[in-house]
């Protein structure tokens, strides 16, 4: 058994936490029923990966079958890295969507053809979307299989999920995606975050929309828990209104889980006192980034509560509306940065 | 299989013989099994993979070998499971860190070097040599480090690692493992570790790298030792400097710890299970836990005590140890175990090196400033069994020692002005009252003002509990006053430790201050409670502190309640508070009395001003009045009250209604007694008690109802040939001169 | 711009009112859940975000007996929010029927100078300054005790005091410097 091989397995049993460890193998179903009653999880982790290793060396597992496993851990945990989400435009006249078989073909094709070492491989997950792994390599050394690139891919929606991708690799997976689903370009969504399900309900219009309308919608009778008549809120009025323009701005469902908001600001100087920053060329530029677990159900949060004025800015109800959370701003750009304020989360 | 069952045999033995009983009958038993377990040790499979690896060649190459894997599967098998032995330790130690295979075992190794009994020091020595000689990777340094951080209260004697602390100190400037090396330093500095070059040295760092919280840490300790050699002024609010590094081995060591300790169940403290939820971020609290530990190291080294020059502190189990062994305890790594142990605190309290009490007073003020004072998490844990627990038992340390310590003073300090007045309230109350004496000229802006507002702003209980605990915090200073007070200087010293000194006027002040303060909570706190009964219960606790300092405790100082105090006693409905302020009333003469003729015996001994002889006498007069004489006098003073507007109210014989037999608080008596001296009579006339025959009955029968405060009241002041007669029959011979 | 006087209208027999004002909101229910245990008076909670309060309850609003600024230390908004809050008060309030109360002043993060500066301004406008733990049940019933003994006196339920009496004796001083006792 190759030292790559055993590392690459070791590493990925140290990934998956150990209650977790019999389900995966389970549904990875590689292992015997006798080896598998062999297996008692509640030893620690070392012993587990000694025996794991064992039966490896048993069995004769290769990097298929260990990639396999991998597959399978991080398609049931796909919270686990930062994904980017992506999107093909410009389909081709006679477009119509890629049938799985033809695009698994069509896409290992292509990228055999721009990489020379490359190792892919692909899966269909129940929800249409094809999850491709990418270990790369390149014309000198053999594919890496400790960093692979992860793909998702539903075929008839033109979005492309992308974690763990370096700069060098992003023209080619690029490239080889175009030539795979007959479209003309692929284009940053400037989207990401660590919840991949998240993303893509906010790419697909998955959760629930508000209509930006001007005339307040009538709100639904909320029972309000007037829970005491000797307890009066003296500014119940301009809470509800608060609350009204929030939801507005962000919906009162549930929203989708991102962890930041980047808005770079590049603008010109502008001080009369101040001429050496005045006069340059370069656009001056800031970047403001927000953060927290939850960053929409922050912003709405903050909204309600009075910290971010109302009506929100469409700086902020924009990121729902878009689907994006990067947002570049230049100097004719949507409303003065000035708006916001630090949201407290 | 047999092999395996041997080992764990032979293992089991080794434990037991060493475990615990000397006692005789154990001791042929224990002979058996040394026999046996030579016996064994020839095919003992663990003895042999130990062989193995002191055995070793240098440059073996571990790839591939398969005598290396075995025979180190089999010591990692033992070590998770049941802890490896001393020698074990040192084999595998030295093993390891001499790089005897190249660099990649000694992880692995370093990992399951989990001790079941002690680890000695001089493996840990050696160790540290080779960390100086050999190319140990970056990694692997900082990894032994920990190891040594986590097992160092197991480490049997540090004596021998203290002579090398210059050497271990060498390693400060290397960048990855400076943060480890200052805590280890920190566990081991004494005060002959620090010196000016290397507090030159640590500040150099420190301006290199900045205020690392490792560096500040070490800093202070050394600050604590020697104040002259360091001059950096330390943040008062440092964040926790030292993280836990025992990750690695804290879960299999508590496994093994348990599974030892199960089989020494009788020594064990059952306190032990109750403290099992350690959060990785209290290290400081990991020490309380240490009773099972200690234990474990008691067996090592009882054996062969008289090898080692010091002795640890957990290992004396009696006063008489204690005594013999004064001169070389070895105080424990985490200082605030001492606060549990009874045996600790004496020697604490007997020993005359102040690093003791230095260190644990460092250690103090830390672990009550992040645990209460700022703690991260904002409060949410407050209540938390663990703080709580702390606290109790600095509580009892202060109680044991009949002293605080300076570190928790100066927190309550601090903590008294974010209080919100229910947090830990029992706990706070009794910190307070162990407050050793404020100078006079600070005493109102760190006690008095966050108290007062306190006191205003919460419930009558609250009140009370905080005049219990001021009551408890006077009388606290009047010992310290009678027992360390010296008799031809007026100086004294107030703590056995802390080198205050103060004058007797000083103390006088402070004592003066904190009676008027009391004086003042107590007559608006009634007010505003409406005399709540219970709340002057408490403050009549206190006056009965302060009417018998003279005699009591020796204190030239005598100082009266005020008005708002006195005459809401008096009038009270409940007959306690009266009779109780008859008993004070009645210290209060007798102390008077005694400071009075002291006075005129040795001339200059002190002063008892005019005005205080004045007060008294018109209480007591009115008192008598008031009570006895039916009159309401008013000598020129306190209250006065228009003749007029009195007869304007419409009660009848208004003087007469605070006598014993109208007095609110007694007319039960008085009508009870009524019935009971005339059964027959229909109509009621109260008033014929006051008749001089069932006058003297009456008396006698409130006497007999427990009103013992009105019996020495009555029987010091009145003269009673005339009964019912006019009260300048009790002249006083403390009268005004 | 319209003030809150203390006076402008009669007080109703046997009730105490107090107004929470807290520009986070979140204490301020909790707390007032916490005053209405009070059985003895009858109690009027009233809860605001910040001050001026509007207009359109004016009538309906009771005699505002006293007035309360909660105040969360890790927050600057809060403090600030409080502060400008402040303006909208008659004057009459501040003998007496005025108070600050701080909450979280014990977390790690909270910079001292904030504390110091609400402290400066509840010196400087002679109003006690309490502190309060929200997290727990036993910190909020204790709080709401602590605030009913200043109401009940704020509210005249109290012979003999005066809210200008009771806040005379637990107004907040300049705060004290006592990082390190100094005779040690």
């Amino acid at each position: 058994m190759g030292d790559s091989l055993k590392r690459l397995l070791q590493r990925l049993i140290r990934r998956i936490p150990t209650q977790m460890l019999k389900l995966t193998l389970e549904k990875w179903g590689r292992l015997t029923k006798a080896q598998q009653q062999s297996m008692d999880f509640t030893q620690p982790k070392w012993v587990l990966t000694e025996r794991l290793l064992g039966i490896c060396e048993e069995n004769e597992w290769t990097v298929k079958h260990i990639t396999e496993l991998e597959m399978i851990y991080v398609m049931d945990n796909p919270n686990q890295g930062m994904w980017n989400a992506f999107q093909l435009i410009d389909p081709e006249d006679d477009f119509q969507s890629v049938e799985l078989m033809k695009f698994k073909e069509q896409f290992k094709y292509h990228l055999g053809e721009l990489v020379k070492h490359v190792s892919v491989k692909m899966k269909k997950h129940t929800d249409e979307a094809v999850w491709i792994r990418i270990a790369w390599g390149d014309s000198f050394s053999r594919p890496n299989h400790l960093k692979p690139t992860y793909v998702v891919h539903q075929l008839q929606a033109p979005y492309v999920y992308v974690t763990s991708l370096t700069l060098k690799q992003k023209p080619l997976l690029s490239q080889a995606l175009i030539l795979a689903t007959r479209y003309q370009a692929l284009k940053d969504a400037n989207l990401s975050g660590r919840n991949l399900t998240a993303i893509r309900d906010l790419l697909m219009r998955q959760y629930q929309q508000v209509f930006p309308t001007r005339y307040p919608s009538p709100l639904a009778e909320k029972n309000e828990t007037v829970s005491n008549t000797h307890i009066e809120r003296e500014q119940a009025m301009f809470a509800a209104n608060r609350h009204r323009m929030s939801c507005e701005a962000f919906g009162d469902g549930t929203l989708p889980q991102l962890q930041s908001v980047v808005y770079k600001l590049e603008t010109k100087f502008r001080d009369h006192t101040n001429k050496t920053m005045s006069e340059r060329e370069e656009p001056f530029r800031c970047v403001v980034k927000f953060a927290s677990t939850n960053i929409l159900e922050s912003l709405r949060h903050c909204a309600s509560s009075g910290i971010v004025s109302t009506p929100v800015t469409p700086l902020l109800s924009s990121i729902p509306l878009k689907g994006k959370n990067y947002f570049v701003i230049t100097d004719n750009g949507p409303g003065p940065s000035s708006q916001k304020r630090q949201p407290q989360s | 299989m047999a092999a395996k069952l041997n080992a764990s045999e032979s293992l089991d033995c080794s434990d037991s013989s060493s475990s615990n009983d000397q006692s005789v009958s154990n001791r042929s038993s224990n002979r058996v099994a040394e026999k046996e377990r030579r016996k064994n040790e020839a095919e003992d499979p663990f003895v042999l993979a130990l062989k193995y690896f002191s055995d070793v060649e240098a440059g073996t190459p571990h790839q591939g070998n398969d005598d290396f894997e075995n025979n180190l599967a089999l010591v990692e098998k033992v070590a998770y499971s049941r802890g490896l032995p001393p020698e074990a330790i040192s084999i595998m130690l030295e093993f390891a860190m001499s790089l005897r295979m190249g660099t990649s075992p000694v992880v692995r190794v370093l990992k399951c070097l989990i001790p079941a009994s002690v680890v000695p020091q001089d493996a840990i020595v050696r160790a540290v040599v080779w960390l100086g000689i050999s190319k140990i990777t970056a990694g692997t340094q900082v990894l032994f480090i920990k190891w040594v951080l986590t097992i160092f209260d197991m480490i049997d004697a540090k004596d021998q690692l203290r002579a090398v602390y210059g050497f271990i100190f060498s390693f400060v400037t290397d960048e990855n493992l400076c943060p480890f090396i200052c805590h280890l330093l920190y566990l081991l500095t004494r005060k002959e570790s620090v010196r000016v070059f290397r507090v030159r040295k640590l500040l150099d760092l420190q301006s290199k790298l900045g205020r690392q919280p490792f560096l500040l840490h070490l800093l202070s300790l050394y600050k604590v030792f020697c104040p002259e050699l360091v001059t950096l002024s330390i943040p008062s609010r440092m964040r926790s400097g030292f993280r836990n590094h025992n990750s690695p081995w804290k879960s299999t060591l508590i496994i093994v710890q348990k599974r030892n300790g199960s089989q020494l169940a009788s020594i064990v403290n059952p306190a032990v299970t109750l403290k099992d939820k350690t959060s990785s971020r209290k290290r400081k609290h990991w020490h309380l836990e240490i009773p099972a530990l200690s234990s474990a190291v008691n067996k090592g080294a009882q054996t062969e005590p008289s090898r080692r020059k010091v002795v640890p502190l957990v290992q004396i189990q009696s006063f008489a140890q204690l005594l013999e062994n004064m001169h070389r305890v070895e105080l424990p790594a985490q200082m605030g175990s001492l606060l549990g142990s009874s045996l600790a605190l004496q020697y604490l309290d007997c020993v005359q090196d102040e690093s003791a009490l230095l260190r644990l007073n460092f250690w103090l003020g830390y672990a009550l400033h992040e645990e209460f004072l700022f703690c991260s998490d904002g409060g949410a844990s407050q209540n938390s069994e663990e703080a709580l627990q702390l606290l109790d038992k600095l509580l009892s340390a202060h109680h044991f020692l009949q002293e605080g310590f300076s570190s928790s003073e100066a927190f309550l300090y601090k903590f008294l002005n974010v209080w919100d007045g229910s947090l830990l309230r029992p706990q706070i109350l009794g910190l307070l009252s162990n407050i050793p004496v404020v100078p006079s000229s600070q005493i109102g802006q760190l006690l008095f003002e966050p108290l007062m507002q306190l006191f205003f702003t919460s419930s009558p209980f609250f009140k009370c509990g905080l005049m219990e605990s001021l009551n408890n915090m006077l009388r606290k200073w009047l010992t310290w006053h009678s027992v360390y007070a010296l008799e031809d200087d007026l100086d004294i010293s107030l703590n056995s430790h802390t080198s205050i000194n103060m004058t007797l006027s000083g103390f006088k002040d402070s004592v003066m201050e904190l009676v008027h303060f009391v004086g003042r909570l107590a007559t608006i706190g009634l007010q505003l409670e409406g005399c709540h009964s219970l709340l002057f219960n408490f403050i009549l606790d206190f006056y009965e502190t302060v009417c018998d300092m003279f005699l009591k405790y020796g204190l030239p100082l005598i100082v009266m309640p005020p008005t708002g105090v006195f005459y809401p006693a008096l009038f009270a409905t409940d007959p306690v508070s009266v009779d109780r302020l008859a008993y004070i009333m009645y210290r209060y003469k007798v102390n008077l009395t005694s400071a009075k003729s002291q006075e005129k015996l040795t001339e200059q001994a002190f002063h008892i001003s005019r005005q205080t002889f004045r007060e008294f006498n018109n209480y007591l007069v009115f008192m008598v009045n008031c009570l006895w004489n039916s009159k309401m006098i008013h000598l020129g003073t306190d209250i006065q009250l228009g003749e007029e507007l009195l007869l304007k109210s419409n009660v009848p014989q208004y003087w007469a209604s605070f006598d014993l037999i109208h007095h609110p608080a007694f007319m039960n008596y008085a009508v009870d007694f009524h019935r009971r001296c005339w059964p027959g009579r229909k109509d009621m006339d109260i008033n014929s008690i006051k008749h001089s025959k069932p006058w003297g009955w009456y008396l006698e029968y409130l006497f007999t109802q427990g009103y013992d405060g009105l019996k020495l009241f009555i029987q010091s002041n009145i003269s009673r040939q005339l009964p019912a007669g006019d009260g300048q029959g009790d002249k006083l011979s403390t009268d005004e001169r | 711009m319209s003030l809150l006087k203390p006076f402008s209208k009669l007080p109703t027999l046997n009730t105490a009112s107090i107004l929470l004002v807290e520009s986070e909101e979140q204490f301020q229910q909790s707390l007032a859940d916490a005053l209405l245990e009070e059985t003895a008076v009858t109690m009027n909670v009233r809860l605001a975000k910040s001050l001026p309060l509007p207009k359109e309850n004016e009538e309906s609003r009771p005699r505002i007996d006293l007035v309360v600024f909660i105040i969360n230390l890790t927050s600057e908004l809060s403090f600030q929010s409080a502060e400008a809050s402040l303006k909208h008060l008659d004057s009459g309030y501040f003998l007496g029927k005025v108070c600050f109360l701080v909450i979280n002043a014990r977390n790690a993060s909270v910079p001292i100078e904030r504390l110091d500066a609400v402290r400066r301004l509840a010196a400087s406008l002679h109003c006690p300054l309490l502190f309060a733990e929200d997290q727990t049940p036993d910190g909020v019933t204790n709080a709401a005790e602590r605030l009913l003994t200043i109401l009940k006196v704020a509210a005249g339920r109290v012979p003999m005091a005066t809210a200008l009496y009771l806040s005379n004796l637990t107004r907040c001083t300049v705060p004290p410097d006592i990082d390190q006792p100094s005779f040690d």
